[in-house]
């Protein structure tokens, strides 16, 4: 109760600085592998975005949306991930990407932050983090 | 508009707003679907007006369930900014002192203003922001736009700049609107336009119905200062 109501404190007391600074910003990659101690190779975006989106979809998401929000909430937990590393953001991040894969032959899932940034007029690419690999059986995708 | 015609008018747009987002989880695992299965049931006795103030102070209760449960709030902002309301919503329901009413009501059409004023401010000294830059960056690699072809909108980086202005002018001078009716409403249209181009190019829909939901309390709190 008390972690909530830490979590709630700011939306009473908001700091309402949206976008005061374009921050790196992260993808999401995950690979699959046939063993445990398999280096992952195969890094593959979740997610990619399409290359149109027309009028009418857009409006239409005005009311129905939950893909595109639940990518949001993954994007928020790779943010919070390379902050104070907590077992809950990777955990969801693992729930998400497994969800998307179903039947999928090779059994272990990996995914890694890659953080985007602007130095000059180039676009940098550094990867923060990368997950051990678990199981996909044994994450739970209900 | 009376404090009561206000709140009561937030609370069914509120309501809406978190009817929306819930159906959006109830094709998500099965612990979200129980919390915002919860959440929409409370939402139709909120907008059915049944013994009220209750579904209000469960709705409260189940806020703090859901951020524990994502440990935050699933959709920055927007849902902050619902959590805020319905927290106002809820205080000035319960408080039986006709002031706090007030103030707890008030208190949801200042941060309002500040959602926007903030904002404005904190662009404003930035020197990306001036140049468009950061707009540019926003376009070019944020986690924001919808599709690739948005992306390419960061190679026009003169309209990026007139945008930029735009935005940072608007959420500067939207205090100024509180001035007259007229011209809160007229700030209130270019606002909810504002929230509309946000939810196209940046999918960032539950901005749009959140925000919208709050403006009862500023047409409200306008009406009782000016």
């Amino acid at each position: 109760m008390l972690n909530s109501l830490r979590l709630l404190l700011p939306a009473l007391i908001p700091s309402w600085n949206f976008f005061d600074v374009i921050a790196p910003s992260p993808r999401v990659e995950y690979a699959l592998t046939s063993a445990k101690g398999e280096a992952p190779h195969d890094w593959r975006e979740y997610r990619l975005r399409p290359e149109r989106v027309s009028v009418g979809t857009m409006l239409a998401r005005l009311l129905w949306n939950p893909r595109w929000n639940q990518s949001l909430f993954v994007v928020a937990c790779a943010e919070r991930l390379v902050e104070d590393a907590s077992d809950h953001s990777q955990d969801e991040i693992f729930k998400r990407i497994a969800a998307d894969l179903p039947g999928e032959a090779a059994p272990w899932l990996s995914f890694r932050l890659v953080f985007l940034s602007r130095r000059g007029e180039a676009i940098e690419r550094e990867v923060l983090f990368q997950s051990a690999p678990r199981r996909l059986e044994d994450i739970g995708v209900r | 508009m009376t404090l009561e015609a206000a709140a009561r008018l937030t609370e069914i747009l509120l309501a809406l707003a978190l009817i929306q987002q819930s159906l959006e989880h109830l094709r998500g695992f099965r612990d979200e679907r129980v919390l915002f299965g919860a959440r929409i049931a409370l939402c139709l006795l909120v907008i059915a007006g049944v013994a009220s103030p209750w579904p209000l102070v469960g709705l409260a209760g189940l806020s703090l369930l859901i951020l524990h449960r994502f440990q935050g709030p699933y959709n920055g902002g927007s849902d902050r900014m619902g959590l805020l309301a319905l927290w106002c919503l809820t205080l000035s329901r319960l408080t039986p002192v006709p002031q706090w009413k007030e103030l707890a009501f008030g208190y949801l059409g200042v941060q309002l203003v500040l959602s926007y004023f903030i904002s404005g401010g904190v662009k404003v000294v930035n020197p990306d922001w001036r140049t468009g830059r950061a707009l540019r960056d926003v376009f070019q690699f944020s986690a924001y736009p919808v599709s690739e072809a948005l992306r390419r909108w960061a190679d026009r980086p003169r309209v990026l700049l007139a945008m930029s202005w735009a935005v940072i002018l608007f959420e500067l001078a939207f205090p100024l609107t509180l001035l007259s009716r007229p011209t809160l409403i007229a700030g209130l249209v270019v606002a909810a336009a504002f929230h509309l181009a946000n939810a196209c190019l940046f999918g960032l829909n539950r901005f749009f119905w959140t925000w919208l939901a709050t403006y009862p309390a500023i047409l409200w709190l306008q009406a009782r200062l000016v």
